[in-house]
């Protein structure tokens, strides 16, 4: 592979000198966090020319996703697969501000190049369909009630021409119910140069990848243009995960936590009862020892040789205070104040190890030397259902400000499913500040909070509910926004197989236009919902179907008889052939019986027999 | 059919026809008890089932055990420690607890007024988030600090404790658990599940501050006795007598017994033989406490939200220690984890009479609705009646001469004898009054402080007893009513009752039943000439007033009558309990107006116009 890549290399930089060596590089970056969690944050970019790419020379970027790009007309694409939630209260601010992550579920939104809406329609339908067989994801269920087509939320993060700009067409779909598993991660891995053999992508396992309290996949594609250089088309694909600390290093093969020996146990042993059968824990509090390989179940193979080796493979985000092992031939590097980068020998093995820190005790650490205290995020947000009943129901979506001196301002986007029809009337916003003369919670004024609205109402069956909220709240104070909205009832057919369950909300979007310090725009997600819609009891069609049929065919059929029907007496009617032939196969029996039966008067039998017929009326 | 059909027509005209209403009354009436009587047999009642597969109980391993009993006993001493501390400081301690697991934790205060008193009180709750779920489920565990009957919930908040911290510890749930700690297990839980819903008034009842997602079920411990253990008493009645679906509890038992090897009993009946008499014992307290309708535990307050809940008691003395309810609580938990739609499968409307025998609505509801449908049919008897009066005398008359002829001329007469007039506005004025009449023992008892309360009830008692007395005499002398007129009042309050209760029985079969067997004299109830016959009638009227009753059911039962209207009282305004509005609004109007019904007398003179 190395003399393979030894090879290539010159005439790689020959067919494209604009894109520089850093065609591909890859970094892990591992960050403790506060309750022995540690965020691994794997970013994987590459990129080729945007001349070299449309004469289908992709080199770096995957070739199966690059021809549906050119297919579908798409000028940039976002893709994401998440699962969990991201505890804001205990890990602050999230991993790149939060704008590599999507809601629970799966996540797509595109500007593609199409002159009309009908064409980028069906572009979309193209991409979404194309997408779903290779991330072997539902996609293809985002149809035209999942898709939205958000103003207010989202802006292009690459650079594009002002001539595209104006063809392009920004469509926003999201599958709340999707459920993210190792079935997506193989073809992720697929996309990538070194496709999880060697380097940090060889770390990443389905079974601890899946086990993590939180975790994103994130695809993006995006053309970037340098000043003055020519035009690369970047696709960068980010893998962020919390994993538990404790629980990641339980092995495999004995995944269940037994409770430990009765001597294994940490004890509080200031309480004054404690003794060998009775203890208080204490392990939840001091850091706990860890190694690379325990938590992601391998150890990294190596580095990916088509990386550029300038950048350091890991990092490692924490106080210079915490003690870091390395195995044998890897370089430290101090980059800033509580970061260290690791460069890793190209073939072996590559281990960190993050010992214990004990809170007592000599050498006593304290929490600041076993992570980096977590940063304040811009805006906290809570959403839930209020209200109980098969009619009616609420959204009340709490934001928090907690800067004491700045005010934040975002976009609220929700797109929800036609069956909720939201009354909009009904939103409003009441603001309670924490601190000041107007301590207390109060109703906003109008204007105040909700700066602007935009809202796209629902079509019954053909597209979903989009409702977009300009909104800015002062420092210090939350906000409680709530409207109410209506369940309506569906057909029959339209529940999902278990309709008992409830039907997913997406989580609402929320894109922070004030800037971070360092000069970004920030996202994040509030979680999903479940919404329960008045279902009807499945057995219950049956049996109604069964009872009027029933009622229907004897009530029906009587009254329709009586109604109809002429009664006749049987001499009036004209004579049925079945019944002349009745009477005569009668007449010749009797006929026999009066020649056998000479006593007898002769013809009586049949005299008799034709009189019961007479009797019996005759319908026509 | 057209023979069938004029045969129903020429039957119709048969007076004969008009004289079965009070027989079949009085059928349906005893068909109708009989019927409930033989539900305990075998051949009406049902095994138990599990419904919902997913639930698959007992089909786990439970690993809770080990070192987690040296914790559970650690936070024991901790909670024993609390016992006479306030609420607020006790739940400083939880809190750091529940914090020092890593849990959300949220306090919410709660004021309640009834009877004159105060209920105020902190809850305290830890939600462990589901670690890799999304908010969108909660399962709930419930352990209160002090239960219904005001004992110190030590073992149980412990094991909750303990249970917490070892769920934590398993990253497989799909839903988030949420721990919830009222001081008391009667109101705590209420204003917690009110909450919630954001069904709460928020100036008795703050709102929560860390919420989850939808509940899909929750089990409250009720462990307050020291020792090891036989068994479990499972209660399962929630407020206004509605139930949790019987697969939560099926699993439990079926938990219990399969997996645990522990014995488990419902409805205090600590030994079931499983024959006739045991069935029968057992479903008639479920029968009383479900038409009582009040919370028989912490868990009561969570079913009128659709929440399954069910609470947790371990009785007896045996072998079976906390670590085993523990594992019991652990393995239904993980039977709830593995729900995927809400509890819907099972039943939700049934009469239990073992832990592992039951009746579901459509076999035990005809019982309540021949009851009630006897009120009704008496009240269209008596509206036929009262518009065919004149007819009956000379009806009588021609029937002892000759029966056939007798027929004949009625059917040629009735038209001109059918078509008397209704005097409609005396009875529905005396039945529209005595229903709003109802209204004022109901705020009276709800709003009295309880000091007064059962002065005050016995006072309205007596006064209730009385006034028909004081009302009969005075109709009689100002508006001399007819024996239509009597005819009439009956009637209409007969038809209100037949139908509040048939609608009562759907919700609430168990007061339905009980209400309509107290109230079924007032089915015969009529004028009676006799005056021996007639205070006979009344005195057995006045034995079942609504205010006797509840007097001898209080004595009777060793309560107490002021327990019970501050029970009563207290039901009303926190759990939102409908019992006193069935029996002051449904009940005693019916009585009243039965009781003037009785006493009264049709005024002859009248009577001879007519006739003339």
């Amino acid at each position: 592979m190395r003399l393979f890549t030894s090879v290539l290399t010159p005439l790689f930089c020959l067919v494209a000198s604009a894109a520089a060596a850093s065609d591909y590089h890859e970094q892990l970056v591992l960050k403790p966090l506060p309750q022995n969690s540690v965020l691994a944050s794997f970013d994987f970019k590459s990129n080729t020319s945007v001349a070299q790419f449309e004469a289908h020379n992709f080199r770096y970027f995957p070739r199966s996703l690059a021809q549906i790009l050119q297919h579908a007309g798409t000028r940039e694409l976002h893709l994401r697969f998440s699962l969990g939630r991201w505890d804001a209260e205990t890990w602050g601010a999230r991993p790149w501000h939060g704008t590599k992550e999507g809601s629970t579920g799966v996540e797509l939104w595109a500007w593609l190049e199409a002159g009309s809406d009908e064409e980028a329609d069906q572009k979309w339908l193209t991409l979404t369909n194309a997408l779903s067989g290779l991330f072997c994801a539902s996609l293809n269920f985002i149809d035209s009630t999942r898709t939205i087509r958000p103003v207010m939320s989202f802006r292009p993060e690459g650079d594009h021409p002002n001539t595209t700009m104006t063809n392009m067409h920004l469509l926003h779909g999201v599958l709340p119910r999707e459920v993210v598993c190792t079935e997506n991660l193989t073809p992720f891995l697929k996309l990538l140069p070194c496709k999880g053999k060697a380097g940090i992508s060889s770390l990443l396992d389905g079974h601890k990848l899946f086990d993590a309290s939180w975790q994103s996949m994130a695809i993006d594609v995006r053309p970037v243009c340098p000043a003055g250089g020519e035009c690369v088309l970047e696709i960068e694909q980010t893998i962020d995960m919390v994993l538990d600390i404790e629980r990641s290093k339980r092995p495999r093969d004995n995944p269940i936590p037994r409770p430990p020996p009765g001597h294994e146990l940490k004890c509080n042993t200031s309480k004054p009862y404690n003794s060998h059968d009775t203890c208080f824990p204490t392990d939840s509090l001091s850091a706990q020892e860890w190694t690379i390989s325990q938590v992601f179940g391998k150890s990294m193979k190596g580095t990916c040789p088509l990386t550029d080796p300038a950048v350091p493979p890991v990092c490692i985000q924490a106080p210079h205070s915490r003690d870091v092992f390395t195995s044998a031939g890897v370089t430290e590097l101090k980059v800033k104040e509580n970061e260290r980068c690791y460069l890793a020998p190209a073939e072996d093995d590559f281990e960190l190890v993050l010992p214990h820190m004990p809170h007592e005790g000599e050498n006593a650490k304290s929490d600041a030397d076993e992570y980096v205290k977590p940063e304040t995020p811009l805006l906290y947000a809570e959403r839930s259902f209020t209200g109980h009943g098969q009619q009616r129901g609420g959204v009340q979506t709490i934001f928090t400000n907690p800067s004491p001196d700045t005010e934040v301002e975002f976009v609220y986007l929700e797109s929800l499913p036609w069956f909720m029809r939201i009354y909009l009337h009904t939103l409003q916003a009441r603001i309670s500040h924490r601190t000041g003369s107007d301590k207390g919670e109060t109703l906003a004024p109008e204007g105040d909070v909700i700066q602007e609205i935009y809202y796209r109402p629902f079509l019954d069956r053909e597209r979903g509910t989009q409702l977009e909220v300009r909104m800015r709240i002062p420092p210090a104070s939350t906000v409680f926004m709530t409207y109410d909205f209506e369940k309506s009832i569906l057909r029959y057919t339209e529940y999902p197989p278990d309709a008992n369950r409830g039907f997913d909300v997406a989580g609402a979007v929320i894109t922070i236009t004030t800037l971070t310090p360092n000069g970004k725009t920030s996202s994040l997600r509030t979680t999903g919902l479940l919404l329960n819609l008045p279902t009807p009891d499945f057995s219950m069609p049956y049996n109604v179907i069964i009872f009027t049929s029933t009622a229907i065919a004897l009530a029906f059929g009587g009254l329709y008889n009586i109604l109809v029907r002429r009664f006749v007496g049987q001499d009036e009617g004209p004579e049925v052939s079945l019944v002349r032939l009745k009477g005569k196969i009668r007449a010749a029996v009797s006929r026999l019986q009066s020649k056998t039966k000479k006593p007898g008067p002769p013809g009586m039998a049949a005299e008799v027999a034709g009189g019961k017929e007479k009797e019996a009326a005759k319908i026509e | 059919m057209p023979r069938l059909l004029s045969g129903a027509l020429l039957a119709r005209r048969d007076p004969r026809l008009l004289k079965i209403p009070p027989y079949l009354s009085l059928l349906l009436i005893i068909v109708g008890v009989a019927w409930l009587f033989m539900l305990p047999l075998d051949d009406y009642s049902r095994r138990t089932y599990i419904s919902e597969n997913a639930l698959l109980p007992g089909q786990v391993h439970t690993y809770f055990g080990g070192s987690d009993q040296n914790v559970f006993r650690a936070y024991k001493h901790e909670i024993t420690a609390l016992e006479n501390s306030t609420n607020a400081e006790a739940n400083d301690k939880l809190e750091s607890i529940f914090k020092g697991l890593g849990l959300k934790v949220g306090r919410q205060n709660y004021t309640y007024h009834s009877s004159g008193n105060t209920y105020a009180g902190e809850n305290i709750y830890a939600i462990l988030h589901a670690p890799r779920g999304d908010a969108t489920e909660a399962i709930v565990l419930v352990a209160a600090w002090r239960n219904v009957k005001d004992e110190f919930n030590r073992n149980g908040l412990a094991l909750a404790l303990a249970l917490t911290r070892y769920f934590k510890r398993w990253s497989l749930w799909s839903k988030d658990i949420i721990v919830v700690v009222p001081p008391e297990s009667r109101a705590g839980t209420q204003a917690w599940a009110d909450a919630y819903h954001d069904a709460h008034d928020s100036a008795k009842v703050a709102s929560l501050p860390v919420k989850s997602g939808a509940l899909q079920g929750a089990v409250a411990i009720d462990y307050p006795q020291e020792g090891r253990f036989e068994g479990v008493h499972v209660v399962y009645d929630g407020i206004n007598g509605q139930l949790p679906n019987l697969d939560l509890i099926n699993t439990f038992v079926n938990i219990a017994s399969g997996q645990m090897g522990m014995g488990s009993a419902i409805q205090e009946m600590w030994k079931h033989t499983d024959r006739y008499n045991d069935r029968l014992k057992t479903m008639l307290r479920g029968m009383v406490n479900q038409g009582l309708g009040h919370a028989a535990g912490p868990h009561s307050s969570f079913i009128p939200y659709h929440v399954d809940a069910i609470t947790v008691q371990p009785i007896g003395n045996g072998w079976q220690d906390e670590m085993a309810l523990g594992r019991t609580i652990e393995g239904t938990f993980r039977s709830l984890n593995n729900l995927l739609e809400h509890l819907h499968q099972s039943f939700f409307f049934y009469l239990l009479m073992h832990k592992e025998r039951f009746v579901s609505i459509g076999t035990y509801l005809p019982s309540a609705m021949l009851v009630a449908a006897n009120f009704t049919i008496m009240a269209i008897h008596l509206w036929i009646q009262s518009g065919q009066r004149s007819k009956v005398a000379t009806a009588g008359e021609t029937d002892g001469k000759d029966g056939k002829d007798g027929a004949d001329r009625q059917e040629q007469e009735a038209p001109s004898t059918d078509a008397v007039e209704r005097d409609l506005y005396l009875p529905l004025g005396l039945v529209a009054g005595s229903q709003f009449l109802g209204f004022i023992p109901l705020f009276v008892f709800n709003h009295a402080p309880a000091g007064i309360l059962t002065v005050l009830f016995y006072a309205f008692t007596a006064f209730s007893l009385l006034i028909p007395h004081v009302i009969s005499p005075l109709l009689i002398s100002n508006f001399k009513p007819t024996a239509q007129q009597y005819k009439l009042l009956s009637s209409f309050s007969l038809l209100l009752l037949g139908m509040f209760l048939s609608a009562l029985a759907t919700l609430n079969f168990s007061l339905a039943f009980l209400v309509g067997l107290l109230a079924v004299p007032l089915s015969f109830a009529y004028p009676v000439r006799n005056v021996l016959l007639k205070y006979a009638y009344a005195l057995l009227l006045t034995l079942l007033s609504p205010g006797t009753v509840v007097s001898i059911a209080a004595a009777a039962s060793g309560v107490g009558l002021d327990v019970v209207l501050r029970e009563a009282a207290f039901g009303w305004t926190v759990w939102g309990m409908y019992t006193p509005l069935v029996v002051w609004c449904v009940w005693w109007p019916a009585w009243l107006v039965g009781v003037v019904v009785v006493l009264g007398r049709v005024q002859e003179d009248r009577n001879k116009e007519k006739s003339s």
